[in-house]
């Protein structure tokens, strides 16, 4: 890793589209995780195999934490918060490969799912309570609170994406300094430290964005925070 | 620090792309195959209901029957005691008659038992009167078998009714007059003395012997007779005898 984190370099161009090594990397984990999920769900039956039976337990776990964090039918959220889980999980473990900068790494990926999850959550408030009665939900508790609610809605988007971005780079930082400076194996234990800390932010991640589309979903009730009294604070 | 905006756009991209392909390929999957097994498993908790709801029924069917064969079989149980006891009752009316009629049987056969000894011991008992009166007579004299017994013949002729006297002896014929011995001829003439005056006529007097009168006279004619011996007396006797007893038995 010679060149600064934050600036990326074109691998190849696709007539005027700079294609990056996130992007690459990005296309690489949607091929492994669609292979995988194929060859999984190539053969359910209702007598599961291990396989099987750890996937839908995977979907299982990831319904009742949707169901629990967002009080409504896990159905029209599960894509989006299980490919997020999975993306950003891949996506920091990939740390492992040699010579591979996890996407999430760079901010370009970090803003794109944030984004995703701001857009997701005015599309799921407004198809839950109609334009005007999402509008509304600013003007709550009083319309004094209005600039405030809007600001928020920004500003906590940019938190998760840089929560996102600044523990996965601080912790590929890390490890390129160590293995710049010591041997071959003592950046291990933080790389291994680096996998917890990418599967607990694959889990924050995962969690936040069911806090927000579910602070939009959810009805409101006097006395009660948006998103079923989940915590909103940053990590 | 600097943003690369078509990495930006196409990682946006990409994760939408994603985010479709996950749910085609491996949400939607597991979801419908949790779904399938779900239902199996509410078809098969439906047919373990229904299987159950017809085991009690079937369970409440049986025990109705049971109740009803019970019920059954209690009325034929009290139908069968009911038979039973009119069935004991009628054999102990039964037996008790055919008791009643052999304790009458026998106490009749005891009666006639009892009557045929008292009639036999009657008629022993005059045989043995006869005996010892006749040994009694053997010791008095000859005399008195026929004397003594003249005086209470002719109160017997005398105390006859009016027209029977006077039918007896009459027309000439002579008065039958059995004895216990042959009588002598001052025994047939103080006989015939004691007629006639109890008579008040003459008659005549055809004397017999008959050793069965013991002692005494009688007179046997077509129209009256008059005993007055030994004989009558125990027939008298017997006669009273067998009338005690059957007024005792």
């Amino acid at each position: 890793m010679n060149g600064s984190p934050l600036v990326l370099e074109p691998v190849f161009r696709l007539g005027p589209v700079p294609i990056t090594e996130p992007v690459l990397v990005t296309w690489a984990i949607m091929a492994l995780l669609v292979a995988l999920s194929v060859a999984v769900t190539r053969k359910l039956s209702l007598q599961p195999s291990r396989g099987q039976a750890a996937l839908e337990l995977f979907v299982d776990t990831l319904n009742g934490q949707i169901r629990d964090t967002m009080q409504a039918d896990p159905g029209p959220f599960r894509a989006l918060i299980g490919t997020i889980f999975a993306y950003v999980l891949v996506a920091n473990c990939s740390a492992l490969v040699p010579g591979i900068e996890p996407p999430t790494a760079h901010l370009e990926t970090d803003a794109a799912l944030a984004l995703i999850v701001l857009g997701a959550t005015f599309y799921f408030g407004i198809r839950t309570r109609g334009t005007w009665g999402y509008l509304k939900t600013f003007a709550e508790p009083t319309w004094v609170m209005i600039p405030l609610n809007i600001v928020e809605q920004f500003t906590r988007t940019f938190s998760l994406i840089v929560r996102l971005f600044g523990n996965i780079m601080s912790g590929v930082f890390i490890v390129g300094i160590i293995l710049s400076l010591a041997g071959l194996l003592v950046p291990i234990p933080l790389m291994a430290l680096d996998l917890l800390t990418g599967a607990v932010q694959a889990y924050i991640f995962a969690v936040l964005s069911m806090v927000f589309i579910g602070a939009a979903v959810a009805d409101q009730q006097p006395g009660q925070p948006a998103g079923g009294g989940q915590p909103r604070g940053k990590s | 620090m600097t943003i690369d905006w078509w990495t930006l756009a196409l990682q946006a991209i990409n994760a939408l792309v994603l985010v479709w392909l996950l749910s085609r390929f491996l949400f939607r999957p597991v979801v419908d195959i949790l779904a399938k097994r779900q239902a199996a498993a509410q078809g098969i908790v439906a047919q373990a209901q229904a299987a159950r709801a017809a085991a009690l029924e079937e369970k409440a069917k049986a025990q109705a029957e049971a109740a009803e064969l019970a019920a059954n079989r209690s009325a034929a149980m009290k139908a069968a005691s009911a038979d039973v006891a009119a069935q004991k009752a009628a054999l102990i009316a039964a037996a008790r008659e055919e008791a009643d009629k052999l304790r009458a049987d026998a106490e009749s056969d005891i009666a006639r038992a009892r009557a045929a000894g008292q009639h036999e011991v009657a008629d022993k008992a005059t045989d043995l009167a006869v005996d010892i009166a006749a040994r009694l007579l053997d010791r008095l004299p000859d005399e008195a078998r026929v004397a003594g017994f003249v005086d209470g013949l002719a109160q017997g002729v005398a105390a006859l009714p009016d027209e029977i006297r006077a039918k007896l002896g009459a027309d000439g014929a002579p008065l039958p007059i059995t004895a216990a011995r042959k009588m002598t001829d001052g025994e047939l003439s103080q006989c015939r003395d004691a007629l006639n005056k109890a008579l008040a006529r003459e008659i005549e007097i055809e004397a017999s012997v008959d050793p069965a009168l013991i002692a005494g006279l009688e007179i046997h004619a077509p129209h009256a007779e008059v005993r007055n011996s030994f004989r009558a007396d125990l027939d008298q006797l017997q006669a009273d005898l067998k009338r005690h007893d059957e007024f005792h038995a």
